[in-house]
């Protein structure tokens, strides 16, 4: 089966993006983050325009500009995170590169993931991130240049580990090119049935949208949805006890998010509950982990112990009221 | 131009195969960074701030393979994948705290000693 890209042409190209990034981790004797950069986004540059090409040769769509912008943003401010010598950086820049990926998110109609993560991930995990650096960056010993530590300027064995990762991608990558070709779109019968399936779990959606459209009169209800060769028929029972066919607006489509809560709420219910006992023992983890381990004498606890008792009794001997 | 970016008004449309190894590329891309971050860097926080990394490129995978089989279960995975990654923070970042304390110093090294 042939690639997407041609083999030679990929190689040679993630050669040079590996090239750029050991150029760029941070080491001691030179830091050439820029020229780095500028050589490892040569090397994505060159691959994305041939992926282009062979969209444009078989005649199909191209992504959204907004995504080559979004996608050099995501690795630009990933490839500084790994290489900017100070830690509240690296944490910021990470911040932009979750805010790329959500706009990706949204690229792909994923609108309530895109939102989810800029609110978990920017607003609760990386703050936390950052104040643990704030904290861990208070102490600092004196043969530090500029503020910046040893382990922070020079990094371990920039070579070989981009030797290997690089390697991986490219295994990664040969394989996604060859192998994207053979997994089958969905079927277009499926698509319409899964879509159905989440609409006839809203029936309040429908008769909203029915009565809006003037199709369907106040006292009806809808109680099911049948699929035929003309499109979505609704059943559209009356108050008195006739029922008949309605046909629905060919644009009422659930959202992400009504997709998204039946899918989760109903098909995995199981898994949300253990995703919950998993959060639960990591905050007690974290709790029993950061707790300062105080060491009290015996003596100084047993004279609070008597001052708390004497309080207790100096209060309980007050008069009420 | 505009219209792009607004959010669907009815079912999304399937994306090509082609468009969709943009994405896996991109997805790659991102985690062999985070890999290469993971192994080079030496600050405790900067390698866990990696692997985090590494959790993201997997979800962009996760989406663009929900939004090319128009299903759900990508992004309802992803919801899982950010939850493990908050426990993680949260253990780690405790880890971390814990270990500065007892050495005023966030290096890996400090701790070469364990190494069998």
């Amino acid at each position: 089966m042939d690639m997407i890209v041609h083999p030679v042409l990929l190689f040679v190209a993630i050669a040079i993006c590996g090239v750029g990034v050991a150029l760029s981790v941070p080491r001691r004797k030179f830091h050439a983050s820029l020229i780095g950069g500028l050589v490892a986004a040569t090397g994505v540059g060159v691959l994305i325009v041939a992926l282009g090409g062979a969209a444009l040769a078989e005649g199909g769509p191209l992504p959204s500009p907004f995504f080559h912008l979004l996608a050099i943003i995501a690795l630009g401010s990933c490839l500084q995170v790994i290489t900017h010598r100070r830690p509240v950086y690296a944490a910021l820049y990470f911040i932009l590169s979750i805010l790329s990926t959500a706009g990706l998110y949204i690229l792909l109609a994923a609108e309530f993931m895109a939102f989810a993560l800029v609110i978990i991930y920017a607003g609760a995990i990386l703050i936390t991130y950052l104040f643990v650096i704030m904290l861990a960056s208070q102490s600092r010993v004196e043969d530090e240049e500029e503020g910046i530590s040893e382990y922070d300027a020079v990094g371990r064995g920039p070579i070989t580990a981009t030797i290997v990762s690089f390697a991986l991608l490219a295994a990664l990558t040969s394989m996604l090119f060859t192998g994207v070709r053979a997994i089958a779109p969905p079927a277009a019968e499926s698509v319409a049935r899964a879509e159905t399936v989440v609409l006839e779990r809203l029936p309040g959606k429908i008769e909203k949208e029915l009565t809006r459209e003037g199709l369907m009169a106040r006292g009806e209800t809808v109680t099911g949805l049948e699929r035929t060769e003309a499109g979505v028929l609704a059943t559209v029972e009356g108050a008195g006890g006739g029922s008949r066919l309605v046909a629905l607006p060919e644009d009422l489509a659930p959202t992400n998010t009504e997709g998204l809560a039946f899918n989760l709420l109903g098909d995995y219910p199981g898994t949300i509950e253990i995703a919950g006992v998993i959060l639960l023992m990591a905050m007690l983890g974290a709790v029993v982990l950061a707790r300062k381990f105080a060491q009290i004498d015996e003596e100084a606890k047993a004279t609070a112990a008597a001052a708390l008792a004497e309080g207790a009794s100096a209060g309980g001997g007050r008069p009420n009221g | 131009m505009v219209d792009l970016l607004l959010a669907q008004s009815a079912f999304p449309e399937a994306i090509s195969q082609n468009v969709l190894a943009h994405y896996l590329f991109v997805s790659a891309a991102m985690f062999t960074l985070g890999l290469v971050g993971f192994l080079t860097r030496r600050n405790l926080i900067i390698m866990f701030l990696c692997t985090e990394m590494m959790f993201q490129a997997a979800g962009i995978a996760l989406i663009a393979f929900s939004r090319f089989h128009l299903n759900y279960e990508g992004q309802t995975f992803v919801i899982f994948v950010l939850t493990v990654a908050a426990a993680e923070a949260a253990l780690a970042l405790a880890l971390v705290v814990f270990l500065f304390r007892k050495r005023d110093s966030l290096s890996a090294e400090a701790w070469a000693e364990m190494k069998g």
